[in-house]
């Protein structure tokens, strides 16, 4: 066995489940924003009840969202003490800043706005959620400064055979930072707003009670995730000319990738240079899953006189269509990370010298814990994402008032809390 | 600086074992039989705390990267298992506590609440092994990198896992008396009260052992200010303990969250100016100094760190002024 290779899946698993999740978290917390802002300011009872039944998801699809990233961010020193040694200088500066300035805050907010309503006054409850917000975009800003650094390394030099920081500025100005970051936003609320749609139309679908509630978060999601995916075609075909600038072997052979693999193989010896054909493959079905979703434009019109419920397969449609933006970024993260192989950062630290020196057998058992414990509580989790959003608006438990004993249990646990 | 820095770093690995520490006592105190809305009860008393508690650890382990990067790879790598268990204890924890309540069936919150105990267990020992694998020095070679993960698997190592398991659960139990209605808070002192005791003995096991293991004699740089804290952990454990009985749950309280903090500080000092010690090769010991990362790096995190600290504080303050006090019926239930 390959540690290397046990340490490269570990870390692709990893970070696909996590992604799976975080892209929810951002999208649907956009829309929270806006239903609990609508709610405080227009003091409708409906947007109270949107609140808490989407926070009620977006609470639980979170969990996994900081199991994963918890663990993602411990495999750098478990896994890749190379990494660490060699690039933590530069690299180590935007994950340090992601956790004090977005994780830790991020967190800290959720907690009050979970346990606060009832007891905070609604304002007060609502910069909460604006905290939450805000942070979970800082979060993934840093998350991609560090991300593309590690594509395009810059603002560094090379002593003592350790990396420096000497440019803080460059790292922010990083082409290979804000196409890249407008196109992971973009399809985080493409999923959020396509979650909404699809839920929605289940329900509406089943003629279940709420017809108005679900009426109404169908169409917040369905207008979200056709805006969201103009923006993630944008910023994504934006991303090939710099991208390709400074990543010359990315999307295969070409005149520019052939000067540099012979400097490589000058500086690093021999070796194969050129990402796996996987990484394009990606690409390509990427590429075709987000054209399919660009289709989604053309229910929009139906939003008129309610015929998109009227005529029922629309709303089959979009129930269909749920998995592809799930599938849609993970193919897309294949393509930004294992089109840079064979390089932890691009052309500086290939991935043999960042692994850490540990035994195959302690990095398999590893991997295997990691991936049953993350899976199995990932599957867990959508389940219960399921039950919930299938039990339908009546009686969240997220917002319900202390007196009032929940609906769904014949015996009430806790008489104080 | 990089003396603020690793203190810095000390100060929110010892604010997670203080805040974290509690939910994991809690956590324990879960498989102590108690009926269901009793445990219910008792995950509500962390309530609004829990998301916040954890952070603390992601927050140390984001400077320990930022700031101690060679460090974070070697004291990671290095103490593989440990910091592995530790961390699917804290997977579990997180998850079991979020989504307990979720199914509304008693075996699902049942398997669920298991989830949490093993969770809670995994994390105190994974920590303890850690903090011991520092105090006992590491094989640390001559190039850097520290040689395999068996050099954790000794007596001392084991005998400090128990021994913050021990202040754990003390200290989650101490938590509870403070946290939960009066009534239930008198039900719980007589438990707090022994597991107190127990934490003590067990402290005072793992110095004894500490004093007889040759590679913590050699590691500690200053083993006076060592003896020294650790008194200071067992004082306070008793300390604890006396105002447990006083009925004054918030002095108790004070007394479990400086035992659970003073761990750090006693690594720490004991081995500074090392952070790491070989046992292999002196000369390999890595320094605080050696370990930081390069000047602008420290720079650039101090300058953001210096209005940014005292907003990651005065948030953390807001959640305990907000939801201050006995749980009382006015805030939701929902873990």
């Amino acid at each position: 066995m390959d540690t290397l290779l046990l340490a490269r899946l570990q870390f692709a698993t990893t970070a696909s489940i996590h992604f799976l999740f975080v892209a929810v978290t951002l999208g649907l917390v956009t829309l929270l924003v806006g239903m609990q802002t609508a709610w405080v300011l227009t003091g409708n009872h409906r947007w109270e009840r949107l609140t808490r039944f989407w926070g009620q998801l977006y609470v639980i699809n979170y969990v996994l969202g900081i199991a994963t990233g918890i663990v993602m961010e411990f495999q750098f020193g478990l896994n890749w003490s190379g990494l660490s040694r060699y690039a933590g200088n530069v690299f180590g500066a935007p994950l340090a800043i992601e956790t004090l300035v977005a994780f830790f805050l991020e967190s800290t907010f959720l907690g009050m706005w979970i346990f606060g309503w009832h007891r905070l006054r609604r304002g007060a409850h609502l910069a909460l959620l604006y905290g939450v917000a805000i942070t979970a975009y800082a979060s993934a800003f840093w998350i991609m400064v560090a991300n593309s650094w590690l594509q395009n390394p810059v603002g560094y030099e090379v002593r003592d055979g350790v990396a420096h920081l000497t440019d803080f500025a460059a790292l922010l100005t990083n082409p290979a930072l804000w196409m890249a970051l407008g196109h992971v936003v973009s399809a985080a609320l493409l999923t959020g707003g396509l979650l909404m749609a699809a839920v929605s139309a289940w329900h509406l679908n089943r003629r279940t009670t709420d017809h108005a509630l679900f009426r109404t978060s169908l169409r917040i999601g369905l207008v979200t995730a056709a805006l969201a995916i103009t923006l993630v075609q944008g910023f994504g075909f934006a991303q090939f000319g710099p991208v390709g600038g400074v990543q010359p072997t990315k999307f295969g052979g070409n005149p520019e990738a052939d000067a540099l693999i012979a400097d490589w193989t000058a500086r690093f010896g021999p070796g194969d240079y050129l990402p796996p054909t996987l990484s394009n493959v990606g690409l390509g079905f990427m590429i075709l899953i987000g054209f399919a979703l660009g289709l989604l434009w053309l229910l929009v019109p139906l939003l008129w006189r309610d015929w998109i419920i009227r005529l029922r397969f629309p709303l089959w449609l979009i129930m269909l269509t749920l998995p592809l933006p799930f599938v849609a970024l993970i193919l897309g993260w294949i393509a930004r990370e294992v089109g840079r192989h064979p390089w932890v950062a691009y052309g500086l630290l290939p991935v043999d010298q960042a692994v850490s020196p540990i035994s195959p057998w302690l990095m398999a058992t590893s991997l295997i814990g990691f991936t049953l414990l993350l899976g199995t509580l990932a599957v867990t989790n959508w389940t219960l994402l399921a039950r919930h959003a299938a039990r339908g608006a009546a009686d969240p438990a997220l917002g319900r008032p202390p007196a009032q004993p929940p609906a769904d249990d014949p015996r009430p646990e806790p008489a104080f809390a | 600086m990089e003396l603020a820095w690793y203190a810095l770093l000390g100060l929110f690995f010892a604010g997670y074992l203080v805040l974290g520490g509690y939910d994991y006592g809690v956590g324990l105190l879960l498989a102590r039989g108690a009926d269901a809305p009793r445990r219910r009860a008792a995950l509500n008393a962390i309530g609004p705390f829990f998301l916040g508690n954890e952070v603390w650890l992601v927050a140390a382990v984001g400077i320990l990267f930022g700031a101690f990067p060679v460090l974070e790879g070697e004291l990671l790598a290095g103490s593989y298992p440990a910091v592995a268990a530790a961390l699917a204890g804290v997977i579990l924890v997180t998850a079991g506590v979020q989504l307990r309540s979720r199914p509304g069936g008693r075996s699902a919150r049942t398997a669920w609440e298991r989830v949490i105990v093993v969770g809670s267990l995994l994390a105190a020992l994974g920590w303890g092994v850690v903090l011991a694998g520092l105090l006992q020095g590491v094989p640390l070679r001559a190039d850097g990198h520290v040689a395999g993960v068996t050099h954790l698997f000794t007596p001392f190592a084991a005998a400090t896992g128990l021994a913050v398991l021990a202040l754990v659960v003390a200290h989650g139990a101490t938590f509870l008396t403070l946290r939960l209605p009066t009534v239930e808070s008198d039900r719980l002192r007589p438990l707090a009260h022994r597991l107190l005791l127990t934490a003590t003995v067990a402290v005072g096991a793992a110095a004894v052992v500490a004093l007889f293991s040759d590679r913590v004699r050699t590691a500690a740089q200053r083993p006076a200010a060592g003896v020294l804290l650790a008194m200071l952990l067992v004082a306070a454990l008793l300390a604890a303990r006396v105002a447990l009985g006083r009925r004054r749950p918030g002095v108790a309280f004070a007394a479990t969250a400086t035992a659970l903090a003073l761990p750090v500080l006693l690594v720490g000092v004991t081995l500074w100016p090392y952070v790491l010690v070989s046992t292999v090769e002196p000369s390999a010991s890595l320094t605080v100094t050696d370990a930081a990362a390069s000047g602008p790096t420290l720079r650039l995190l101090g300058w953001l760190a210096v209005p940014l600290l005292p907003a990651l504080l005065g948030f953390q303050a807001m959640c305990l002024w907000i939801f201050r006090g006995r749980t009382d019926g006015r805030a939701p239930v929902y873990w």
